[in-house]
Protein backbone atom coordinates (compact mmCIF):
# COMPACT_ATOMS: atom_id res chain seq x y z
CA UNK A 1 0.00 0.00 0.00
CA UNK A 2 1.34 3.43 0.82
CA UNK A 3 3.22 3.26 4.08
CA UNK A 4 2.41 6.75 5.34
CA UNK A 5 0.70 5.71 8.55
CA UNK A 6 3.79 4.83 10.55
CA UNK A 7 5.29 5.43 13.97
CA UNK A 8 7.80 8.03 15.02
CA UNK A 9 10.21 5.54 16.50
CA UNK A 10 12.69 7.83 18.31
CA UNK A 11 9.84 9.31 20.34
CA UNK A 12 8.57 5.93 21.39
CA UNK A 13 9.30 3.86 24.48
CA UNK A 14 10.91 0.47 23.86
CA UNK A 15 7.94 -1.28 25.38
CA UNK A 16 5.55 0.54 23.07
CA UNK A 17 7.66 -0.22 20.06
CA UNK A 18 7.69 -3.94 20.88
CA UNK A 19 3.94 -3.90 21.23
CA UNK A 20 3.53 -2.11 17.90
CA UNK A 21 5.86 -4.53 16.20
CA UNK A 22 4.02 -7.51 17.62
CA UNK A 23 0.86 -6.41 15.77
CA UNK A 24 2.92 -5.92 12.63
CA UNK A 25 4.28 -9.45 12.96
CA UNK A 26 0.76 -10.67 13.68
CA UNK A 27 -0.45 -9.20 10.42
CA UNK A 28 2.48 -10.73 8.56
CA UNK A 29 1.63 -14.14 10.05
CA UNK A 30 -2.04 -13.80 9.18
CA UNK A 31 -1.23 -12.83 5.62
CA UNK A 32 0.97 -15.88 5.27
CA UNK A 33 -1.57 -18.17 6.79
CA UNK A 34 -4.45 -16.94 4.62
CA UNK A 35 -2.68 -15.97 1.45
CA UNK A 36 0.73 -17.59 1.43
CA UNK A 37 4.08 -15.99 0.68
CA UNK A 38 2.75 -13.81 -2.08
CA UNK A 39 0.06 -12.50 0.23
CA UNK A 40 2.74 -11.80 2.78
CA UNK A 41 4.44 -9.49 0.31
CA UNK A 42 1.53 -7.07 0.57
CA UNK A 43 2.37 -6.44 4.25
CA UNK A 44 1.91 -2.80 5.15
CA UNK A 45 2.29 -0.39 8.04
CA UNK A 46 -0.98 1.32 7.14
CA UNK A 47 -2.92 -1.84 7.81
CA UNK A 48 -0.92 -2.45 10.98
CA UNK A 49 -2.31 0.84 12.21
CA UNK A 50 -5.87 -0.22 11.38
CA UNK A 51 -5.41 -3.49 13.27
CA UNK A 52 -3.80 -1.87 16.30
CA UNK A 53 -6.51 0.77 16.33
CA UNK A 54 -9.47 -1.62 16.04
CA UNK A 55 -7.87 -3.92 18.63
CA UNK A 56 -7.58 -1.02 21.04
CA UNK A 57 -11.16 0.03 20.51
CA UNK A 58 -12.74 -3.40 20.80
CA UNK A 59 -10.17 -5.09 23.04
CA UNK A 60 -10.69 -8.60 21.66
CA UNK A 61 -8.99 -11.69 23.05
CA UNK A 62 -5.50 -11.63 21.64
CA UNK A 63 -3.11 -14.50 21.31
CA UNK A 64 0.44 -13.57 22.22
CA UNK A 65 3.15 -15.86 20.98
CA UNK A 66 6.69 -15.63 19.82
CA UNK A 67 8.30 -17.06 16.77
CA UNK A 68 10.85 -16.73 14.03
CA UNK A 69 10.15 -15.83 10.46
CA UNK A 70 12.02 -15.90 7.18
CA UNK A 71 12.79 -12.21 7.46
CA UNK A 72 14.23 -12.54 10.97
CA UNK A 73 15.77 -16.01 11.10
CA UNK A 74 17.98 -15.34 14.11
CA UNK A 75 15.67 -13.42 16.36
CA UNK A 76 12.41 -14.46 17.88
CA UNK A 77 9.69 -11.89 17.61
CA UNK A 78 6.58 -11.46 19.65
CA UNK A 79 3.33 -11.70 17.70
CA UNK A 80 -0.14 -10.59 18.63
CA UNK A 81 -2.97 -12.21 16.74
CA UNK A 82 -6.68 -11.58 17.14
CA UNK A 83 -9.70 -11.47 14.81
CA UNK A 84 -8.57 -8.08 13.51
CA UNK A 85 -5.30 -9.54 12.21
CA UNK A 86 -7.28 -11.73 9.83
CA UNK A 87 -9.62 -8.87 8.98
CA UNK A 88 -6.65 -6.61 8.27
CA UNK A 89 -5.08 -9.29 6.10
CA UNK A 90 -8.28 -9.58 4.04
CA UNK A 91 -8.60 -5.83 3.63
CA UNK A 92 -4.94 -5.53 2.79
CA UNK A 93 -5.35 -8.01 -0.01
CA UNK A 94 -8.35 -6.23 -1.47
CA UNK A 95 -6.57 -2.89 -1.40
CA UNK A 96 -3.27 -4.19 -2.71
CA UNK A 97 -4.94 -5.87 -5.64
CA UNK A 98 -6.71 -2.70 -6.72
CA UNK A 99 -3.62 -0.61 -6.10
CA UNK A 100 -1.62 -2.87 -8.42
CA UNK A 101 -4.27 -2.61 -11.11
CA UNK A 102 -4.36 1.15 -10.66
CA UNK A 103 -0.59 1.49 -10.97
CA UNK A 104 -0.71 -0.60 -14.10
CA UNK A 105 -3.42 1.49 -15.70
CA UNK A 106 -1.93 4.83 -14.68
CA UNK A 107 1.74 4.28 -15.13
CA UNK A 108 1.93 1.05 -17.11
CA UNK A 109 4.23 -0.55 -14.61
CA UNK A 110 4.35 -4.08 -15.89
CA UNK A 111 5.49 -5.56 -12.60
CA UNK A 112 2.27 -4.31 -11.02
CA UNK A 113 0.22 -6.00 -13.67
CA UNK A 114 2.06 -9.23 -13.01
CA UNK A 115 1.54 -8.80 -9.28
CA UNK A 116 -2.19 -8.16 -9.78
CA UNK A 117 -2.51 -11.25 -11.93
CA UNK A 118 -0.68 -13.35 -9.39
CA UNK A 119 -2.86 -12.01 -6.61
CA UNK A 120 -6.10 -12.66 -8.47
CA UNK A 121 -7.00 -15.99 -6.93
CA UNK A 122 -6.20 -14.72 -3.44
CA UNK A 123 -8.10 -11.54 -4.15
CA UNK A 124 -11.22 -13.56 -5.02
CA UNK A 125 -10.95 -15.38 -1.73
CA UNK A 126 -10.89 -12.10 0.19
CA UNK A 127 -13.67 -10.63 -1.95
CA UNK A 128 -15.80 -13.67 -1.25
CA UNK A 129 -15.52 -13.04 2.49
CA UNK A 130 -16.47 -9.37 2.26
CA UNK A 131 -18.56 -8.95 -0.90
CA UNK A 132 -20.06 -5.61 0.13
CA UNK A 133 -16.78 -4.03 1.08
CA UNK A 134 -15.21 -5.33 -2.11
CA UNK A 135 -18.03 -3.76 -4.16
CA UNK A 136 -17.50 -0.39 -2.55
CA UNK A 137 -13.73 -0.49 -2.95
CA UNK A 138 -14.12 -1.43 -6.60
CA UNK A 139 -16.65 1.32 -7.26
CA UNK A 140 -14.60 4.01 -5.53
CA UNK A 141 -11.40 2.95 -7.30
CA UNK A 142 -13.27 3.26 -10.58
CA UNK A 143 -14.39 6.77 -9.63
CA UNK A 144 -10.86 7.74 -8.65
CA UNK A 145 -9.67 6.49 -12.00
CA UNK A 146 -12.33 8.51 -13.84
CA UNK A 147 -11.33 11.62 -11.89
CA UNK A 148 -7.71 11.14 -12.79
CA UNK A 149 -8.56 10.58 -16.45
CA UNK A 150 -10.36 13.91 -16.52
CA UNK A 151 -7.36 15.54 -14.86
CA UNK A 152 -9.61 16.74 -12.09
CA UNK A 153 -8.18 19.62 -10.02
CA UNK A 154 -10.65 19.30 -7.15
CA UNK A 155 -8.66 18.48 -4.02
CA UNK A 156 -11.69 17.00 -2.30
CA UNK A 157 -13.01 14.75 -5.03
CA UNK A 158 -10.61 11.88 -5.74
CA UNK A 159 -9.20 12.07 -2.23
CA UNK A 160 -12.78 11.82 -0.95
CA UNK A 161 -13.33 8.61 -2.90
CA UNK A 162 -10.25 7.13 -1.35
CA UNK A 163 -11.50 8.41 1.98
CA UNK A 164 -14.69 6.45 1.48
CA UNK A 165 -12.66 3.32 0.84
CA UNK A 166 -10.77 3.78 4.10
CA UNK A 167 -14.00 4.60 5.91
CA UNK A 168 -15.38 1.28 4.73
CA UNK A 169 -12.32 -0.52 6.03
CA UNK A 170 -12.49 1.23 9.39
CA UNK A 171 -16.14 0.28 9.84
CA UNK A 172 -15.44 -3.31 10.70
CA UNK A 173 -19.07 -3.79 11.66
CA UNK A 174 -22.02 -1.49 12.00
CA UNK A 175 -22.37 -0.70 15.68
CA UNK A 176 -22.38 2.22 18.06
CA UNK A 177 -19.02 3.45 16.75
CA UNK A 178 -19.83 3.46 13.07
CA UNK A 179 -20.09 7.22 12.78
CA UNK A 180 -16.74 7.90 14.44
CA UNK A 181 -14.99 5.10 12.58
CA UNK A 182 -16.31 6.36 9.27
CA UNK A 183 -15.19 9.87 10.10
CA UNK A 184 -11.73 8.74 11.08
CA UNK A 185 -11.26 6.49 8.08
CA UNK A 186 -12.62 9.06 5.66
CA UNK A 187 -10.19 11.78 6.64
CA UNK A 188 -7.27 9.42 7.04
CA UNK A 189 -7.99 8.21 3.50
CA UNK A 190 -8.05 11.77 2.20
CA UNK A 191 -4.77 12.39 3.97
CA UNK A 192 -3.17 9.31 2.38
CA UNK A 193 -4.35 10.22 -1.11
CA UNK A 194 -3.14 13.81 -0.85
CA UNK A 195 0.14 12.85 0.82
CA UNK A 196 0.80 10.47 -2.04
CA UNK A 197 0.10 13.28 -4.51
CA UNK A 198 2.33 15.65 -2.54
CA UNK A 199 5.20 13.18 -2.62
CA UNK A 200 4.81 12.40 -6.32
CA UNK A 201 4.30 15.99 -7.50
CA UNK A 202 7.92 16.47 -8.55
CA UNK A 203 8.11 13.29 -10.52
CA UNK A 204 4.69 13.67 -12.09
CA UNK A 205 5.64 17.10 -13.32
CA UNK A 206 8.56 15.54 -15.22
CA UNK A 207 6.67 12.58 -16.61
CA UNK A 208 3.41 14.41 -17.25
CA UNK A 209 1.42 11.93 -15.19
CA UNK A 210 -1.71 13.14 -13.51
CA UNK A 211 -1.34 14.70 -10.08
CA UNK A 212 -3.94 16.72 -8.26
CA UNK A 213 -1.22 19.11 -7.02
CA UNK A 214 0.35 19.56 -10.44
CA UNK A 215 -0.75 23.18 -10.90
CA UNK A 216 -0.06 24.20 -7.35
CA UNK A 217 3.35 22.53 -7.25
CA UNK A 218 6.05 25.03 -8.04
CA UNK A 219 3.93 27.99 -6.96
CA UNK A 220 5.26 30.04 -4.09
CA UNK A 221 4.15 28.70 -0.73
CA UNK A 222 3.16 25.31 -2.08
CA UNK A 223 4.78 23.37 0.75
CA UNK A 224 2.94 25.40 3.37
CA UNK A 225 -0.34 25.16 1.51
CA UNK A 226 -0.02 21.40 1.21
CA UNK A 227 0.86 21.15 4.89
CA UNK A 228 -2.22 23.15 5.87
CA UNK A 229 -4.46 20.92 3.80
CA UNK A 230 -2.89 17.73 5.12
CA UNK A 231 -3.20 19.08 8.67
CA UNK A 232 -6.91 19.70 8.15
CA UNK A 233 -7.35 16.05 7.23
CA UNK A 234 -5.38 14.75 10.19
CA UNK A 235 -7.16 17.15 12.54
CA UNK A 236 -10.54 15.67 11.62
CA UNK A 237 -9.17 12.15 11.88
CA UNK A 238 -7.54 12.78 15.26
CA UNK A 239 -10.61 14.49 16.68
CA UNK A 240 -12.73 11.45 15.92
CA UNK A 241 -10.03 9.31 17.51
CA UNK A 242 -10.09 11.38 20.69
CA UNK A 243 -13.85 10.96 20.96
CA UNK A 244 -13.50 7.19 21.06
CA UNK A 245 -13.03 5.44 24.41
CA UNK A 246 -9.57 4.11 23.66
CA UNK A 247 -7.37 3.50 26.67
CA UNK A 248 -5.12 0.62 25.62
CA UNK A 249 -2.28 1.55 23.29
CA UNK A 250 -3.58 5.11 23.16
CA UNK A 251 -0.08 6.57 23.30
CA UNK A 252 1.17 4.44 20.41
CA UNK A 253 -1.80 5.46 18.33
CA UNK A 254 -1.28 9.12 19.18
CA UNK A 255 2.40 8.82 18.29
CA UNK A 256 1.24 7.73 14.83
CA UNK A 257 -1.61 10.20 14.41
CA UNK A 258 0.23 13.29 15.62
CA UNK A 259 3.75 12.54 14.54
CA UNK A 260 4.49 9.40 12.53
CA UNK A 261 2.17 10.33 9.67
CA UNK A 262 4.38 13.38 9.01
CA UNK A 263 7.54 11.35 8.54
CA UNK A 264 7.45 11.18 4.76
CA UNK A 265 6.17 14.73 4.46
CA UNK A 266 9.18 16.02 6.37
CA UNK A 267 11.61 13.91 4.36
CA UNK A 268 10.19 15.16 1.06
CA UNK A 269 10.14 18.73 2.30
CA UNK A 270 13.79 18.55 3.30
CA UNK A 271 14.78 16.97 0.04
CA UNK A 272 13.06 19.75 -1.89
CA UNK A 273 14.50 22.48 0.32
CA UNK A 274 17.96 21.02 -0.11
CA UNK A 275 17.85 21.68 -3.80
CA UNK B 1 -31.49 17.10 36.27
CA UNK B 2 -29.91 14.62 33.92
CA UNK B 3 -26.20 14.33 34.57
CA UNK B 4 -24.22 12.21 32.11
CA UNK B 5 -21.26 12.18 34.49
CA UNK B 6 -23.35 10.50 37.16
CA UNK B 7 -24.38 7.81 34.68
CA UNK B 8 -20.71 6.95 34.21
CA UNK B 9 -20.03 7.34 37.92
CA UNK B 10 -17.33 9.98 37.57
CA UNK B 11 -17.03 13.51 38.86
CA UNK B 12 -17.58 16.58 36.69
CA UNK B 13 -13.90 17.35 36.74
CA UNK B 14 -12.78 13.87 35.64
CA UNK B 15 -10.08 13.77 32.95
CA UNK B 16 -10.85 12.36 29.52
CA UNK B 17 -8.84 9.28 30.35
CA UNK B 18 -10.86 8.70 33.53
CA UNK B 19 -14.08 9.09 31.60
CA UNK B 20 -12.93 6.64 28.96
CA UNK B 21 -11.88 4.12 31.59
CA UNK B 22 -15.19 4.45 33.41
CA UNK B 23 -17.05 3.97 30.15
CA UNK B 24 -15.01 0.88 29.32
CA UNK B 25 -15.62 -0.72 32.69
CA UNK B 26 -19.39 -0.23 32.41
CA UNK B 27 -19.48 -1.21 28.78
CA UNK B 28 -17.72 -4.47 29.53
CA UNK B 29 -20.52 -5.29 31.91
CA UNK B 30 -23.55 -4.14 29.94
CA UNK B 31 -22.56 -4.45 26.27
CA UNK B 32 -25.00 -6.69 24.33
CA UNK B 33 -22.04 -8.87 23.28
CA UNK B 34 -21.36 -9.65 26.94
CA UNK B 35 -24.99 -10.41 27.75
CA UNK B 36 -26.02 -12.87 25.06
CA UNK B 37 -26.97 -15.50 27.63
CA UNK B 38 -28.17 -13.13 30.29
CA UNK B 39 -31.87 -13.69 31.14
CA UNK B 40 -32.16 -9.97 31.84
CA UNK B 41 -30.51 -8.93 28.63
CA UNK B 42 -33.15 -6.32 27.78
CA UNK B 43 -32.35 -4.47 30.97
CA UNK B 44 -28.66 -4.70 30.25
CA UNK B 45 -29.24 -3.31 26.80
CA UNK B 46 -31.23 -0.38 28.17
CA UNK B 47 -28.45 0.33 30.61
CA UNK B 48 -25.89 0.09 27.83
CA UNK B 49 -27.75 2.63 25.71
CA UNK B 50 -27.83 4.98 28.64
CA UNK B 51 -24.07 4.64 29.17
CA UNK B 52 -23.45 5.10 25.49
CA UNK B 53 -25.51 8.27 25.35
CA UNK B 54 -23.89 9.71 28.45
CA UNK B 55 -20.44 9.03 27.08
CA UNK B 56 -21.16 10.61 23.73
CA UNK B 57 -22.70 13.65 25.30
CA UNK B 58 -19.70 14.21 27.56
CA UNK B 59 -17.27 13.83 24.68
CA UNK B 60 -19.26 16.19 22.54
CA UNK B 61 -19.50 18.81 25.26
CA UNK B 62 -15.80 18.57 26.01
CA UNK B 63 -14.92 19.09 22.40
CA UNK B 64 -17.14 22.11 22.10
CA UNK B 65 -16.01 23.61 25.38
CA UNK B 66 -19.24 22.65 27.13
CA UNK B 67 -21.39 24.91 25.03
CA UNK B 68 -24.91 23.93 25.87
CA UNK B 69 -27.15 21.58 23.97
CA UNK B 70 -25.74 18.40 22.57
CA UNK B 71 -26.63 17.56 19.04
CA UNK B 72 -23.64 15.44 18.32
CA UNK B 73 -24.60 12.31 16.47
CA UNK B 74 -28.02 13.57 15.52
CA UNK B 75 -27.27 14.31 11.94
CA UNK B 76 -26.25 10.95 10.62
CA UNK B 77 -24.13 10.98 7.55
CA UNK B 78 -22.84 14.52 7.91
CA UNK B 79 -19.24 15.43 8.62
CA UNK B 80 -19.95 18.58 10.51
CA UNK B 81 -22.26 20.10 13.08
CA UNK B 82 -23.79 23.46 12.48
CA UNK B 83 -26.16 24.12 15.32
CA UNK B 84 -24.22 27.26 16.08
CA UNK B 85 -24.88 28.57 12.65
CA UNK B 86 -28.34 27.27 12.08
CA UNK B 87 -29.88 27.51 15.49
CA UNK B 88 -32.17 30.36 16.48
CA UNK B 89 -30.11 32.91 14.68
CA UNK B 90 -30.37 31.39 11.23
CA UNK B 91 -30.67 33.30 8.03
CA UNK B 92 -34.37 33.99 8.20
CA UNK B 93 -34.08 37.74 7.89
CA UNK B 94 -33.41 37.76 4.17
CA UNK B 95 -36.88 37.81 2.79
CA UNK B 96 -36.60 39.45 -0.62
CA UNK B 97 -38.66 37.64 -3.20
CA UNK B 98 -36.36 37.20 -6.18
CA UNK B 99 -35.69 33.67 -7.35
CA UNK B 100 -32.06 33.60 -6.24
CA UNK B 101 -32.98 34.18 -2.64
CA UNK B 102 -35.60 31.45 -2.95
CA UNK B 103 -32.83 29.16 -4.07
CA UNK B 104 -30.69 30.24 -1.19
CA UNK B 105 -33.56 29.61 1.18
CA UNK B 106 -33.89 26.12 -0.28
CA UNK B 107 -30.17 25.54 0.19
CA UNK B 108 -30.40 26.68 3.82
CA UNK B 109 -33.27 24.31 4.41
CA UNK B 110 -31.34 21.42 2.93
CA UNK B 111 -28.38 22.25 5.13
CA UNK B 112 -30.55 22.49 8.21
CA UNK B 113 -31.96 19.03 7.57
CA UNK B 114 -28.54 17.55 6.87
CA UNK B 115 -29.02 17.13 3.08
CA UNK B 116 -25.70 18.63 2.15
CA UNK B 117 -25.40 17.21 -1.34
CA UNK B 118 -28.79 18.56 -2.31
CA UNK B 119 -27.77 21.91 -0.84
CA UNK B 120 -24.65 21.89 -3.03
CA UNK B 121 -26.71 21.14 -6.13
CA UNK B 122 -29.01 24.07 -5.46
CA UNK B 123 -26.09 26.37 -4.71
CA UNK B 124 -24.36 25.42 -7.93
CA UNK B 125 -27.37 26.62 -9.91
CA UNK B 126 -27.10 30.13 -8.47
CA UNK B 127 -25.20 32.58 -10.66
CA UNK B 128 -24.78 35.50 -8.29
CA UNK B 129 -22.14 34.51 -5.79
CA UNK B 130 -22.03 36.96 -2.95
CA UNK B 131 -20.62 36.54 0.54
CA UNK B 132 -23.77 34.82 1.73
CA UNK B 133 -23.51 32.30 -1.12
CA UNK B 134 -19.92 31.48 -0.12
CA UNK B 135 -21.03 31.15 3.48
CA UNK B 136 -23.70 28.58 2.58
CA UNK B 137 -21.36 26.86 0.17
CA UNK B 138 -18.77 26.51 2.93
CA UNK B 139 -21.24 24.84 5.26
CA UNK B 140 -22.64 22.49 2.63
CA UNK B 141 -19.14 21.45 1.59
CA UNK B 142 -18.03 20.84 5.15
CA UNK B 143 -21.11 18.69 5.63
CA UNK B 144 -20.21 16.44 2.71
CA UNK B 145 -16.62 16.12 3.91
CA UNK B 146 -15.18 18.49 1.29
CA UNK B 147 -13.15 20.34 3.85
CA UNK B 148 -10.74 21.95 1.41
CA UNK B 149 -13.56 23.58 -0.55
CA UNK B 150 -15.28 24.50 2.70
CA UNK B 151 -12.22 26.35 3.96
CA UNK B 152 -11.80 28.24 0.67
CA UNK B 153 -15.41 29.34 0.63
CA UNK B 154 -15.46 30.35 4.28
CA UNK B 155 -12.35 32.40 3.72
CA UNK B 156 -13.95 34.17 0.77
CA UNK B 157 -17.14 34.92 2.65
CA UNK B 158 -15.15 36.35 5.54
CA UNK B 159 -13.00 38.44 3.20
CA UNK B 160 -15.97 39.79 1.22
CA UNK B 161 -17.81 40.97 4.33
CA UNK B 162 -15.24 41.50 7.07
CA UNK B 163 -17.88 43.04 9.32
CA UNK B 164 -20.11 39.98 9.37
CA UNK B 165 -19.57 38.19 12.62
CA UNK B 166 -21.23 34.98 11.52
CA UNK B 167 -18.93 34.59 8.52
CA UNK B 168 -15.87 35.30 10.65
CA UNK B 169 -17.08 32.79 13.20
CA UNK B 170 -17.52 30.05 10.63
CA UNK B 171 -14.07 30.68 9.18
CA UNK B 172 -12.58 30.60 12.67
CA UNK B 173 -14.38 27.39 13.55
CA UNK B 174 -13.15 25.63 10.42
CA UNK B 175 -9.60 26.73 11.22
CA UNK B 176 -9.94 25.68 14.80
CA UNK B 177 -9.34 21.98 14.11
CA UNK B 178 -6.11 22.71 12.30
CA UNK B 179 -4.65 24.83 15.07
CA UNK B 180 -5.67 22.36 17.77
CA UNK B 181 -4.01 19.60 15.78
CA UNK B 182 -0.91 21.69 15.22
CA UNK B 183 -0.52 22.10 18.96
CA UNK B 184 -0.82 18.37 19.52
CA UNK B 185 1.66 17.71 16.77
CA UNK B 186 4.25 20.00 18.34
CA UNK B 187 4.04 18.07 21.59
CA UNK B 188 4.77 14.78 19.86
CA UNK B 189 7.91 15.99 18.15
CA UNK B 190 9.04 16.13 14.57
CA UNK B 191 9.51 12.63 13.15
CA UNK B 192 12.67 13.54 11.26
CA UNK B 193 13.94 16.29 13.45
CA UNK B 194 16.48 15.32 16.02
CA UNK B 195 19.63 17.36 16.38
CA UNK B 196 20.94 17.70 12.92
CA UNK B 197 21.79 15.61 9.99
CA UNK B 198 23.34 12.63 11.64
CA UNK B 199 20.16 11.75 13.45
CA UNK B 200 18.19 12.05 10.28
CA UNK B 201 20.55 9.71 8.47
CA UNK B 202 20.14 7.27 11.29
CA UNK B 203 16.42 7.54 10.95
CA UNK B 204 16.54 6.89 7.24
CA UNK B 205 18.97 4.04 7.66
CA UNK B 206 16.67 2.61 10.24
CA UNK B 207 13.67 2.98 8.01
CA UNK B 208 15.41 1.44 5.03
CA UNK B 209 16.57 -1.38 7.24
CA UNK B 210 13.09 -1.90 8.58
CA UNK B 211 11.79 -1.95 5.06
CA UNK B 212 14.08 -4.67 3.83
CA UNK B 213 14.25 -6.87 6.85
CA UNK B 214 10.98 -6.03 8.53
CA UNK B 215 9.33 -8.76 6.57
CA UNK B 216 8.73 -5.76 4.37
CA UNK B 217 9.66 -7.20 1.10
CA UNK B 218 6.73 -4.93 0.60
CA UNK B 219 6.87 -3.86 -2.96
CA UNK B 220 3.37 -2.53 -2.56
Amino acid sequence: MFGYIIINKPEMKFKEFDLYQSYYCGLCRSLKKEYGRLGQMTLSYDMTFVILFLSSLYEPETLVSSGRCAAHPCKKHCQRINPFSAYGADMNLLLSYYKCLDDWEDEHKINRKIMALSLQRRFRKAAHKYPQKEQIIQEKMRQIHACEKQKCRDLDLASGYFGEIMAEIFVWRKDEWEKELRHMGFFLGKFIYLMDAYEDAEQDQKTGNYNVFLEAYGEAGFTQKAENILSMMMAECARAFERLPIVENAEILRNILYSGVWHRYELVKRRREGK
Amino acid sequence: MYDPYAVLGVGRNATEEEIKKAYRALSRKYHPDANVNNPHKEQAEEKFKEIQQAYQQIMYEKERGSSGSSAYGQQQGGYWNFDDFFGDRGQQSRQSQDSESTYKQAASNYIRSGHYREALNVLNSIGNRDAHWYYLNAIANAGTGNNVAAMDSAQRAAAMEPGNLQYQQLYAQLQNGGSWYYGQRQSYGNPVDGSGNFCMKLCIANMVCNLCCGGGLCCI
